[in-house]
């Protein structure tokens, strides 16, 4: 929202409304705005722009010796501007190529040494006195578009007023020092009103302490001058009511449609809109002055839509299924079946509230028009612009619901001046058709009044004001305030549409007071420890364990391409799936977080990273698993590690299994015994349809699930020969992905403590013989069967693997060898005893996997 | 496979008992007759070309994928003992072992979010993590927000094909957290929260656009408790995040009116810039200013939508983005290198 500080000014002072916007100067007012009233964007010091540039006249204007297209002219500025060549008469000499250039017009004159103004903000273009195919032009002439007073550049701007020569153009346009500040419009989205100088100019005064009284013709009890003829008769049927509840419409006869008066179109032009002919620029003038869109029919064109017709028909209902409509903006729709259309007995006219339609537009023949000034529902017009991409300024501004208690106001002032500017009479009767309630119209306010007590206004800003400090707030920015004790009943003004609770008065009188000024106090708190989240807890304990076995945390995002789904065997139909990414890469949320991990493997080992280990902990959703609709967010740990082959061979023998193994292990809390490894191949998943899915890049016999006890925590291992070549990984990768649920039970937190026993350990070694399908788990099981749990003897245990190895000769066995160490609480051990302890399992290996002790 | 054409279903016999005999399996796709038929194509009725060129399509494919379910198995491994703590015949010196710790490095993100949990912690708040997949009713309709108002306009929201929404902020957690914590206020005690987590946005990726990225929540909520509460508790934790630029410096901040739905007054929340005391700089845009959140009390209809009586009790709620704090202290350029998983990026975080 764009607002001309100057402007404001004008309007203050020309309606009595208040005083200068800004009497501390333009800095001070934006920093109060952005205090109280909303965020500013950018502020544009446009008055800069029109120094120097002076009107003139042209006295003379002759054809060009050497040029068809150029006149030679002599201008009279007044003999105002310094150090420019003058004739004997004091008139200065210009060359001019404009088509409407003639002697006794009053134009803008950019002087030698003054700035385009429209290349002022991009690339500045100075003038001089140069000579234009022989004769020299001391400066320019300019067209409105050189002036950045719209886009037309076919003709000199044409000074339409009686004006002094010599006077300074941004004197005489109220652009001097003028500043232009362009607030957030997210700030306003509830503040309809706030999209019309009007509304701003309040606020500007309100936060400033100071009262604002509206213009006499702002009111809601306004009159629509009477007709002076009935020579156009329009009659309006409004079908959807519970859509428009209020729609006004106004024949006006006669009209002259010509360019806007220039104090208009630079009015205009200041805030970005750009000028079109006198009755569509009015129409947006008044827009932007109140917030309340206008939109004109030609009403010829209306009529001629209806063979036969001797008077047009408004009909304000729901479009009809095929119904076709060319916009103004020359986009034809199909209209949304909700959307509110504007017809006439037999064809779409308007896109009510978006646009109007290209069949009857205003243009420089039109003679007779329809002024509509009309309330449209927000969440309609709001739904209508989104599907049909169409964004307009009165789309923004209905779309903040705009008080249907101003039409009128606004209908007469703009008639007004529509009589005044362009002529024409009031050829029928106003229509109002107003569907508001008698209660809204008698108490002329949305809102039921709201009472406050001054407590709890006070309670919720902090402060300590009195119901009269408050009233006064409110008085400022106009709303009617009746005191009662401690109690304020607030009555909204008729433009207001948020003020419906007490809250909303709170925040009101925090935002006029200034929330700049509130008491900064902390909440009090007991001393009360806050308690810890154990999810997050937990994360921080995995990341801390992983990061100091010399990992690296990533991040990936929550959504992957259906691509990277399949490279990796993962079934797409489980996965919920986007259905309006802008992005062709984010189809479905991920499933694990494997194959993410997978996919950022390659990137870095090209980038020079010769041994990688990534983990992640994050989050994966699947259709599978749903919680009271909603689906279940499981927490997940993924880590994946990779070498090249110079480092692997270099560095590790034997499969990357075991790499991967031996971080799992690092990082599993407790006593490494009380986790077991199952072959993945033997793993049946039951309609575990998302654990399934998450061991789908595994390559199953090279692979275990993981369980603690009899609880399924994850699965280690490597991947699938296709999935290392979908997605480029070296042959020494292999990695994990674990529940997080497991880490957040307490009971896994920390190991238990062994006491230290006082006698010396003893320690043999035994090697077993076994068949190669034996696994070492079966031989390590089936020893500390025998050999662990010694504490009725008060022995300290511990049996650790040393090798295991096979034969070259003979692939049917293995022979793993294992570390017993014993300590007793009570007494020196011999190697005898401790030697019989293993003579004794070895027997037990021998008998229950026919073990060979070697 | 059965074929209808008999020339193709006599190639597709041969060919599949060369296959068997092949020492490249890959050669099957390069077989002569394989050619031939194709070569034959033009020389058909027109009427037959489409049906025929369809069958030597799918020969083709048949083929294909014998040779890649056999290359398959051909690079399939042994199984190995995945019982075992390393593999069979190797040295002890070649065995598994850890990356030495300086390798390793936390998340800069992660890293700053358990910092700043740390600071919430200490100032009496617990933190749970927000969702990633939510419905309607958590993101919008306990937040206050009508169906269709053009406040939902600035969330661009990812939506799954059932109509669930990648939460574009975490006030999505505002609801259950005033549920599940409303028993504290009958017993005298706040609801403290801070809920941090990661949130979507549907936007094009550029340097200063992400459309994942990771913001905290914070919902305070008793008796009491006013507007001025708030921006001390703000004020409070920055002061205290940023205690090793400020050393004994205040910070300044300020606020802007601003609309959310689910808070009124609703602030945009600035603070002096810490890295300049205000004199300007990059990190602040030369403004001495740094935009940092949005906040305010929480609307009465988010209350009461909680089990709250708003008569009764007050709060406030603000949420701020992790990815803004870690770029401006340390400088980085491109909001992309956090979900990039480069180590390039990553181990700069010691």
């Amino acid at each position: 929202m764009k607002i001309s500080v100057n402007t404001i000014r004008d309007l203050n002072q020309q309606y009595g409304s208040a005083g200068d916007p800004a009497p501390e100067g333009v800095d001070k007012l934006v920093e109060k705005i952005g205090a109280q009233l909303g965020a500013v964007e950018e502020v544009i010091e446009i008055g800069k722009k029109y120094d120097g540039v002076v009107i003139a006249k042209v006295v003379s204007c002759e054809q060009h010796p050497n040029a068809d297209r150029l006149h030679v002219c002599t201008i009279d500025d007044g003999g105002i501007t310094p150090d420019v060549n003058r004739d004997e008469n004091g008139l200065v000499q210009v060359v001019c190529g404009a088509p409407n250039v003639r002697a006794g017009v009053t134009v803008a004159w950019l002087p030698p040494g003054a700035t385009v103004p429209s290349t002022y903000d991009s690339d500045p273009f100075v003038l001089e006195a140069r000579e234009l195919r022989g004769v020299v032009s001391n400066g320019m002439l300019a067209s409105p578009k050189e002036l950045a007073i719209g886009d037309s550049h076919e003709g000199l701007l044409l000074i339409d007023e009686d004006v002094e020569p010599g006077t300074m153009f941004a004197d005489k346009y109220n652009l001097h020092g003028d500043t232009i500040i362009d607030m957030e419009n997210k700030m306003f989205t509830h503040r309809p009103d706030c999209f019309g100088w009007l509304g701003v100019a309040r606020e500007i005064a309100g936060i400033q302490g100071n009262s604002y009284k509206s213009p006499e013709w702002y009111r809601v009890d306004a009159t629509v001058p009477a007709a002076t003829s009935q020579e156009l008769r329009v009659d309006v049927r409004n079908e959807i009511p519970e859509l428009v509840p209020r729609f006004m419409a106004l024949p006006i006869a006669g009209i002259t449609v010509s360019p806007s008066p220039v104090w208009l179109q630079i009015e205009l032009s200041k805030v970005g809109i750009r000028p079109i002919n006198n009755i569509v620029d009015l129409t947006n003038y008044y827009m932007v002055l109140t917030g309340q869109p206008l939109h004109a029919y030609d009403y010829d064109k209306v009529l001629v839509q209806d063979e036969g017709a001797d008077h047009a028909t408004i009909v304000v209902r729901k479009p009809q299924a095929g119904e076709r409509l060319e916009l103004l903006n020359g986009k034809e729709i199909e209209p949304r079946s909700e959307a509110i259309l504007i017809a006439s007995v037999t064809k779409a006219i308007g896109l009510g509230g978006v646009m109007g339609g290209a069949n009857t537009e205003v243009d420089a023949n039109t003679k007779n028009i329809i002024l509509e000034c009309a309330t449209f529902d927000m969440y309609s017009i709001r739904r209508t612009s989104m599907a049909h991409g169409l964004f307009s300024d009165a789309v923004t501004r209905f779309t903040k619901g705009q008080s249907p208690l101003q039409n009128k106001a606004v209908l007469a002032k703009i008639t007004e001046d529509i009589l005044a500017i362009c002529n024409g009479q009031i050829a029928g009767e106003v229509i109002d058709d107003n569907h508001l309630s008698d209660e809204v119209m008698a108490r002329n306010s949305l809102y039921p009044d709201v009472t406050v007590s001054a407590d709890f206004v006070n309670a919720r800003l902090g402060l300590k004001l009195s119901v009269e400090d408050m009233a006064q707030l409110l008085i400022n920015a106009e709303f009617a305030v009746r005191i009662e004790s401690e109690n304020l009943t607030i009555r909204a003004p008729f433009w207001r549409t948020d003020i419906e609770i007490p809250e909303d008065i709170v925040e009101e009188i925090g935002r006029l007071y200034g929330f700049d000024k509130l008491p900064l106090e902390l909440p009090k708190r007991t001393n009360k420890p806050a308690s810890k989240d154990r999810p997050l807890e937990s994360k921080a304990m995995i990341r801390d364990a992983l990061s100091r076995a010399g990992a690296n945390e990533v991040l990936t995002y929550s959504f992957v391409h259906g691509n990277l789904l399949d490279k990796v065997g993962q079934d797409a139909s489980v996965a919920f799936k986007l259905s309006n990414a802008l992005s062709p890469d984010l189809q479905y949320y991920r499933l694990s977080l494997t194959p993410n991990l997978l996919d950022k493997i390659h990137g870095n080992i090209k980038a020079g990273y010769d041994e990688v280990a990534l983990f992640e902990i994050g989050k994966v959703h699947g259709k599978t698993e749903m919680d009271e609709g909603l689906p279940r967010e499981m927490g997940r740990v993924g880590f994946v590690l990779a070498a090249t082959p110079k480092v692997s061979e270099q560095k590790y023998a034997g499969a990357p299994y075991y790499q991967a193994l031996k971080y799992l292990q690092q990082l599993l809390p407790g006593d490494e015994q009380l986790y077991t490894f199952r072959p993945l191949q033997d793993a049946s998943f039951e309609g575990h349809v998302l654990f399934e899915q998450m061991t789908k890049p595994f390559e199953p016999n090279r692979s275990a699930l993981v369980f603690s006890g009899s609880m399924l925590i994850g699965v280690v291992g490597e991947y699938r020969p296709a999935v290392q070549k979908a997605l480029k990984l070296p042959k020494f990768c292999a990695g994990f992905e674990l529940f997080l649920s497991y880490f957040e039970k307490a009971e896994t937190a920390h190991e238990p403590y062994i006491p230290l026993p006082r006698f010396p350990k003893v320690t043999q070694d035994i090697t077993l013989k076994v068949a190669a399908e034996c696994t070492y788990q079966e031989v390590h099981n089936t020893m500390w069967e025998l050999l662990g749990r010694r504490e009725a003897e008060a022995l300290l245990v511990t049996l650790a693997p040393l090798d295991i190895y096979q034969r070259p000769d003979d692939t049917a066995h293995k022979q793993i060898t294992l570390r017993l160490t014993v300590a007793s609480y009570e007494r020196t051990l011999t190697d005898t005893e401790v030697g019989t302890l293993l003579d004794a399992a070895a027997t037990a290996a021998h008998e229950q996997l026919g073990a060979e002790r070697l | 496979m059965q074929f209808q054409n008999q020339k193709i279903s006599e190639t597709a016999e041969l060919l599949q008992q060369r296959f068997e005999l092949l020492e490249n399996k890959a050669d099957i796709l390069k077989a002569v007759e394989l050619r031939s038929l194709y070569a034959e194509i033009p020389t058909l009725p027109p009427e037959e070309r489409g049906s025929f060129g369809k069958e030597i399509n799918l020969l083709k494919q048949e083929l294909e994928a014998l040779v890649a379910s056999h290359q398959e198995q051909a690079e399939a491994l042994p199984s190995i003992d995945v019982t075992a703590p390393f593999d069979i015949n190797v040295p002890a010196d070649k065995r598994p072992r850890l990356l030495t710790s300086d390798n390793g490095t936390k998340h800069p993100l992660m890293v700053e979010l358990e910092r700043v949990l740390d600071i919430f912690y200490r100032m009496g708040f617990t933190a749970v993590e927000s969702r990633q997949i939510d419905d309607d009713y958590h993101m919008f309709g306990a937040l206050n927000f009508p169906e269709g108002h053009p406040a939902r306009d600035d969330y661009d929201t990812f939506m799954t094909e059932e109509g669930l929404i990648a939460p574009a902020h975490t006030s999505t957690m505002q609801n259950r957290i005033l549920k599940q914590h409303a028993g504290n206020l009958e017993k005298g005690e706040p609801i403290a929260a801070v809920i941090p987590g990661r949130v979507f946005r549907n936007e094009d990726l550029d340097a200063r656009h992400e459309h994942t990225f990771h913001q905290v929540e914070g919902v305070y909520v008793d008796k009491g408790i006013h507007a001025g509460n708030l921006i001390a508790t703000l004020k409070t934790f920055l002061q205290e995040y940023y205690s090793d630029v400020l050393g004994d410096k205040q910070l300044e901040v300020k606020t802007q009116p601003f609309y959310f739905p689910f808070t009124e007054p609703s602030f945009e929340f600035a603070l002096s810039c810490p890295f300049c005391d205000k004199a300007g700089c990059n990190v602040c845009s030369y403004s001495g200013w740094i935009e940092l959140l949005g906040c305010g009390m929480i609307h009465p209809n988010v209350l009461r939508e909680g089990g709250i009586d708003p008569e009764v009790y007050t709060g406030f709620a603000w949420g701020f983005g992790i990815e803004r704090l870690v770029m401006m202290k340390y400088g980085i350029e491109d909001i992309r290198h956090f979900e990039s998983a480069k180590l390039d990026f990553l181990r700069q975080f010691k």
